[in-house]
């Protein structure tokens, strides 16, 4: 039996996101276990785990954001196929290699297969390289990882047993990173398998930095170079340094960014001016009104069509 | 005698903003000092201040990037006012209290009217460092932007700027912690002044992140607090890894937030004129810009 369990702070969100994704996979065994929030992401998953630790029918556990939406009505059997082999622990569907901090990112990239769907101004998606293979670069695979990200994770019994998340790290970050570590450290492999799923979320990928770079410390010292977390080249003072350096140079190129997007939104709002403000413009107003009036097609292209055409693109 | 000088690096653009400037401000015994750039800039700055120095009249030395045009009639008469207190040892338009590396703009930023005119996307006109809460002069800083700095007779004759410093980047930090460390005061005062430069502030951020590193070795007893071993320098290791990559998520959340405000309107704009209506009239407006060039042309002729 593979269940589904979630952790929910706003039942909302996970009306609209997670549970179509969890009816759209799960299978008629499965037990899904929609829990309201009891503190940290890390408690809650662990009352989840212990909740189904006694099952001996468990096949699978699958932890799932109350934000993210599994694409993929064959996820059961990818889950299975990934399972089979008893060394594996965990699967996700976005996982990079040479991780050394809970910014994954930062690291070599293997697997991607997410779209990030947001609602600010007037919504988009944004694919991720493997969300349609066909497009996807050379370095995107499927298979072993050392870490993943865990707005979808998928565990094999052994771990829903044997492992717990720490929940001396936090409320939320680095969960994912931390329980990858562990899991590996006892011999299990990570991996990502080719699913897909779409991630409901704001644009903003830290909006609580202080808390997120806290968490970045405690796990750089929980292991502190070991399985490669924490390291870096040279000396500390090295370090120390050029991070400085860095982070500087990450916040001007934030600034130009902003200069520049200014500029294009100054630029765009003249065009958008001169337009409406034109004579042909205002000379054309009850075509246009007619127009608004008559009954609307629907359009033809929407981002949900969109995910839909790309969910039966090419797999690898 | 006030003096001005500029490092030219590109003549165009000094003949087009720099140049100006100077006609404006100068006075009637003014000296200008325009030098073909010796590379680090620094070095072009010293022989300047030799050629300055040798002046026994010397009330003021202005170093002018070459982009940066002052637009203030008033401009030597503040000067001098500024400089009539012998404690100062440099005046400018922009700068910050507080400052812990080169990023100046990160700290507490004292700014004069200082405007940033660039081209890009149908040109335009922005505070500079616009990102920043500015807070109006007069005021004591710690450090001075460097694209304008006014030198006392005294700096003039008793400081150099660092020629091993061969980055391009932290010269007016670094100058502006020399002429603290001899115990003058840096003041910025209500200088208007417009900088003609790109959105793209640091085109070479590689080399502005080694110029970091090297300031910070050169001045970390003086910009930073004290570390002492090594497992201090660990924690500030730590710290600093965390915060950038922080940094770096921020800065890239805040890129896809601007795209899709951009996306939004090119949305819009191309739904205005896809419509019927707007290609419809397309003629109309052929003939109306046809008309306005026309009347441009010969309002041209007459001029």
């Amino acid at each position: 039996m593979i269940a589904f369990g979630s952790s929910i702070t706003k039942q909302e969100v996970y009306r609209r996101c997670a549970q179509p994704g969890i009816r759209r996979v799960a299978e008629r065994d499965s037990v899904i276990e929609p829990m309201a929030s009891i503190g940290s992401i890390f408690r809650s998953y662990n009352a989840i785990l212990d909740r189904f630790s006694q099952r001996d029918d468990l096949e699978a556990l699958v932890l799932v954001h109350q934000d993210a939406e599994i694409v993929d009505a064959d996820f059961c059997q990818i889950i299975r196929r990934s399972l089979d082999d008893p060394q594996v622990g965990l699967v996700g569907c976005v996982g990079a290699i040479g991780v050394r901090s809970i910014a994954w990112w930062e690291a070599s990239v293997t697997c991607a297969s997410f779209i990030n769907r947001y609602d600010e101004h007037g919504g988009g998606d944004l694919p991720s390289f493997s969300w349609a293979w066909s497009d996807a670069p050379a370095y995107a695979r499927v298979g072993e990882v050392e870490t993943l990200d865990g707005f979808v994770l998928a565990m094999s019994p052994w771990v829903v047993r044997n492992v717990r998340f720490d929940e001396a790290l936090g409320e939320f970050h680095g969960y994912d990173l931390d329980l990858c570590l562990q899991v590996r450290d006892a011999g299990y492999k990570v991996v990502t398998a080719d699913f897909r799923a779409i991630h409901h979320r704001q644009l903003d990928m830290v909006p609580d930095p202080d808390q997120w770079a806290d968490a970045h410390i405690k796990l750089a010292d929980k292991w502190d170079g070991r399985m490669g977390i924490g390291t870096g080249a040279g000396s500390w003072k090295d370090r120390a340094l050029r991070a400085e350096a860095d982070t500087e140079a990450a916040l001007m190129l934030a600034h130009m960014n902003a200069l520049e997007s200014d500029a294009r939104v100054r630029d765009l709002q003249r065009a958008l001016a001169e337009t409406t403000e034109s004579i042909s413009w205002r000379m054309t107003a009850p075509l246009r009104w007619l127009q608004q009036s008559a009954p609307r097609r629907r359009p033809e292209l929407t981002p949900r069509s969109l995910t839909k055409s790309l969910s039966s693109a090419e797999s690898p | 005698m006030i003096a001005f000088g500029s490092s030219i690096s590109g003549a165009e653009a000094y003949r087009r903003y720099a140049e100006p400037g100077v006609r404006l401000a100068c006075e009637a015994d003014s000296e200008v000092f325009a030098y073909a750039a010796v590379e680090p800039l620094g070095r072009t700055y010293n022989l300047m201040l030799e050629a300055a120095a040798a002046l026994d009249d010397l009330e003021a030395l202005v170093l002018v990037h070459p982009h940066t045009e002052i637009v203030d009639p008033d401009f030597c008469a503040k000067v001098r006012d500024a400089l009539s207190d012998p404690a100062v040892g440099m005046v400018g338009c922009a700068g910050a209290r507080g400052v812990r590396s080169i990023a100046w703009w990160e700290a507490e930023v004292v700014c004069a009217d200082v405007r940033q005119r660039y081209e890009e996307y149908g040109g335009g006109e922005i505070d500079t460092v616009s990102w920043a809460r500015h807070r109006a002069p007069p005021a004591d800083v710690d450090s001075l932007d460097g694209q304008l700095l006014v030198l006392s007779p005294w700096v003039v004759r008793n400081m150099r700027f660092d020629e091993t410093l061969l980055l391009g980047h932290g010269f007016d930090l670094d100058f502006s912690l020399q002429v603290r460390g001899a115990g003058r005061r840096l003041r910025i005062i209500d200088l208007r002044v417009v900088h003609h430069r790109s959105l793209e502030l640091i085109s070479d951020l590689e080399v502005w992140v080694e110029a970091h590193i090297r300031m910070s070795e050169k001045w970390d007893a003086v910009l930073a607090d004290p570390v002492g071993d090594d497992m201090g320098w660990k924690r500030r290791a730590r710290r600093a890894e965390a915060r950038r990559e922080a940094a770096r998520a921020i800065a890239m959340s805040e890129s896809l937030k601007l795209d899709a405000r951009v996306l939004e309107l090119e949305r819009e704009f191309e739904q205005k004129t896809d419509s019927a209506s707007w290609r419809l009239t397309a003629p109309l407006r052929a003939l109306n810009q046809m008309r306005h060039e026309a009347a441009q042309r010969r309002n041209g002729d007459q001029g």
